[in-house]
């Protein structure tokens, strides 16, 4: 595997502060434009990371690029960067191009035609999806939806009287595992966010004549968040790992899996430590929790993947459960 | 948070390390065979004597220790998934586990040439087997307050040694050890704390050491009280430095808290209930969604264990990492039984299988002690807490 070059990754992360502030995300949530933003990822070719480097791309694999779709989720990049990492790849891979140069979100669908989540990917964060149907994928222009969801997200759409931009076909691969991959990976990376918010608070903020920090309650929530972010982003990288370019079902369900539960508990304990203040609109605090609880419940929530580890197991001829963590979930070294 | 993403980066158990499994795993089935699942759910609790000779004579025990002290001389990676072998299917291997695991890298690390010549090839044969004296009955958490004392000894035999005087408790099966390693003070008075305490081996079989047994909750006795009454123990008792016995002790912790068996302690239950629902696979949705999700922080668990043994590999020491993994692992194993019993109970008309039953009613039972064993939940805590910068 190809380490990321810590150059790289801070030329990233530095983009993002700059396009991806607190600032910027209010402002795409009250209905502005994220072009600029689009425009600076397009400009660091990091959109074009998982495509071969006959393509014009720079040949990484998934695992490579972990730390960037983390980076992502830690700074609620509000555009489909990782989604459209993936589509370009997933087209070059059929040999077809995507159409679009703009950003271009996952989008599943079942047999009945139905989105496979029941949040729908927000309306900004991209102007076209890439659609799949059975081994049948297209791409489709979306459009903006009338009511923001229960989170405050205005929700995208398929346009479904528009003509594809694009249509190829592909087996074996189920775009539903990749969008809930990549879900994992910004939660995992949201908590990194949230859990070093609350460290930096609780640190300030003083009662009694002290920094709360210096109450052992206190500090034992922030240890139980540390923990369920460390095993958050272990989980999702897990999770983000394809052996021979195809994600693991089974890998994506133990991610989605974990990052269900930390989602809830560091969002609970970061509630916790804030008190009031996190609850007001005006504290950045929201914009994570919020974004976080509508990832718990993106692509199907924890009890939908657990139970593909648990008939998986059962189904299984394995004499323990380590025999069967190690020949299922265990990534493989990649060369 | 960047050097925990650093610590806990993507690690491979190399290829050397698991072509070794299929022995182990080969080793294993004649002695699992003769074990029930609810005595192999003693997990590294359960105790046979013959088992660790026959490991010892394997050449698996001392693993990673020099061969010129009668070790294997291999990676902690090789280590790791004989440990991860030996839990997953229960075998019993209190006898040797504390001497394997802690005694024998503690005397290789601080021992002289001499204590490691003499002491180190008979752990590694299955021949030997210690215990740990820390805790007393009123030294718990605040291990820094022990009072067991040993005074310099000018009468002693060889002009040297030391008189030890006090009480240890909890001690896991000192009833069947030849050894103690235990932490007393050897200098300095109890305000002193940390300073003057020392690592000191005693044989157990030396006049003034009583030995009383403690019933645990399910009628076993498996730990017990120690009492030392003017125990004259040699010069070369001394583990390491005189007064170093605080460093020495956290060090050998921070072995304590890494490998697999802060994930697998409830894993021989969680796998007779897997082969109890594959027989009634689709009937319970809910069951299989819970097994689903232990598995996956299970395997996520296991994947940082790894990924820490990597660390260790390189010669690191990543004792807060542990202390991480500790707490999530224990949590875990705890939360099993507390699903399973959740669960089994659905259907009060249904005949469970006793093996099972008496395998969860084990477990449910002592699965409290996983997180006091070794330093407790809010110790840990305190611990993560510190390496956040909160403390
Ligand atoms: C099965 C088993 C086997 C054991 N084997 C051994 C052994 O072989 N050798 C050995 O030396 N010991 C052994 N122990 C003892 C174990 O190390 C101790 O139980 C442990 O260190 C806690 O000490 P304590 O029981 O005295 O509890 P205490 O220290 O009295 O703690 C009681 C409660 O108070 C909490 N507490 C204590 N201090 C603080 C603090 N500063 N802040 C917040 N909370 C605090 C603890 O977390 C705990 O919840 C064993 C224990 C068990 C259960």
């Amino acid at each position: 595997m190809i380490e990321l070059d810590d150059i790289f990754l801070d030329s990233f992360t530095g983009l993002l502060d700059t396009v991806s502030d607190h600032g910027a995300i209010r402002a795409v949530e009250a209905g502005g434009s994220t072009a600029a933003i689009w425009e600076a990822v397009q400009e660091s070719g990091f959109v074009d990371a998982l495509l071969p480097e006959d393509d014009g791309g720079a040949g990484f694999d998934t695992a490579t690029v972990v730390p960037l779709v983390n980076a992502a989720g830690e700074r609620l990049l509000p555009v489909a960067f990782a989604q459209t990492m993936v589509a370009r790849m997933l087209a070059a891979r059929a040999g077809a191009e995507l159409g679009v140069d703009g950003a271009v979100t996952l989008w599943p669908l079942s047999e009945e035609g139905t989105l496979r989540s029941q949040v729908a990917p927000a309306a900004w964060e991209a102007g076209h999806a890439l659609v799949q149907q059975g081994h049948q994928f297209t791409v489709r222009p979306l459009v903006v939806g009338k009511q923001r969801d229960g989170f405050g997200y205005i929700p995208a759409e398929l346009d479904m009287g528009a003509e594809p931009l694009a249509s190829f076909t592909l087996d074996g691969v189920d775009l539903l595992d990749w969008a809930s991959a990549i879900t994992a990976l910004l939660i995992a990376g949201a908590c990194n966010k949230v859990l070093a918010m609350t460290i930096d608070y609780l640190n300030e903020r003083k009662q009694f004549g002290r920094a709360l920090s210096k109450f052992q309650a206190i500090q034992h929530n922030c240890a139980v968040m540390a923990e369920h972010a460390v095993i958050a982003a272990t989980a999702a990288r897990i999770g983000f790992t394809a052996d021979d370019g195809n994600l693991s079902t089974l890998r994506v369900a133990m991610a989605r899996s974990v990052t269900f539960d930390a989602a809830a508990q560091i969002s609970a304990l970061a509630h916790a430590g804030f008190a009031a203040i996190g609850i007001t609109e005006e504290y950045d605090l929201q914009l994570y929790v919020r974004a976080l609880k509508r990832w718990q419940i993106s692509f199907g929530s924890d009890s939908f993947w657990a139970r593909k580890l648990g008939q998986a197991r059962i189904a299984g001829t394995y004499d323990t459960s380590a025999d069967f963590i190690r020949d299922r979930l265990a990534p493989e070294p990649v060369a | 948070m960047t050097s925990f993403a650093k610590t806990f980066r993507a690690t491979y158990l190399p290829a050397e390390a698991e072509a070794f499994r299929a022995e182990i795993k080969e080793f294993l089935k004649e002695w699992t065979a003769k074990r029930p699942p609810h005595r192999r759910a003693r997990s590294w609790q359960g105790f046979d004597r013959e088992f660790s000779l026959a490991l010892g004579a394997k050449g698996w025990l001392g693993l990673t220790i020099p061969k010129q002290y009668g070790g294997g001389d291999r990676s902690f990676f090789h280590r790791f998934v004989l440990v991860e072998e030996l839990l997953a299917a229960g075998a019993p291997v209190a006898a040797h586990w504390i001497a394997d695991r802690q005694s024998a890298p503690l005397l290789l690390h601080y021992g002289t040439q001499e204590q490691r010549e003499k002491l180190i090839p008979a752990i590694c044969r299955g021949e030997a087997f210690y215990c740990i004296g820390m805790s007393e009955p009123n030294s718990g958490s605040d291990l820094a307050s022990v009072r067991s004392r040993a005074v310099p000894d000018g009468d002693g035999p060889d002009g040297g040694g030391w008189v030890l005087n006090g009480q240890k408790i909890w001690t896991t099966y000192a009833h069947e050890s030849d050894y103690m390693i235990a932490l007393v003070r050897t200098s300095g008075e109890p305000d002193d704390r940390q300073k003057g305490l020392s690592q000191i081996l005693i044989d157990l079989k030396a006049p003034g050491v009583t030995v009383r047994p403690i019933e645990d909750l399910t009628g076993e006795a498996h730990f017990n009280e120690v009492f030392f009454e003017d125990v004259r123990l040699p010069a070369d008792a001394l583990i390491g430095q005189e007064g170093n016995g605080w460093a020495q002790v956290n060090a050998e912790l921070a072995f304590e808290r890494s490998g697999p068996e802060r994930i697998y302690s409830s894993i021989v239950l969680l796998d007779i209930w897997a082969d109890f629902l594959a027989r009634r696979a689709g009937a319970n949705p809910a069951a299989e969604v819970a097994l689903g999700r232990l598995l996956a922080r299970m395997a996520a668990l296991r994947e940082m264990s790894v990924a820490i043994t990597g660390r260790l590999v390189e010669g690191e020491s990543p004792v807060l990492e542990a202390a991480l993994i500790k707490e999530l692992g224990t949590t875990m194993e705890q939360d099993t039984p507390v699903e399973i019993a959740r669960l089994i109970g659905d259907d009060p008309d249904e005949v469970v299988d006793p093996e099972l039953l008496r395998t969860l009613a084990y477990v449910m039972q002592v699965s409290p002690a996983y997180s006091l064993r070794g330093g407790t939940r809010e110790i840990l805590r305190g611990m993560i807490a510190r390496g956040l910068g909160l403390r």
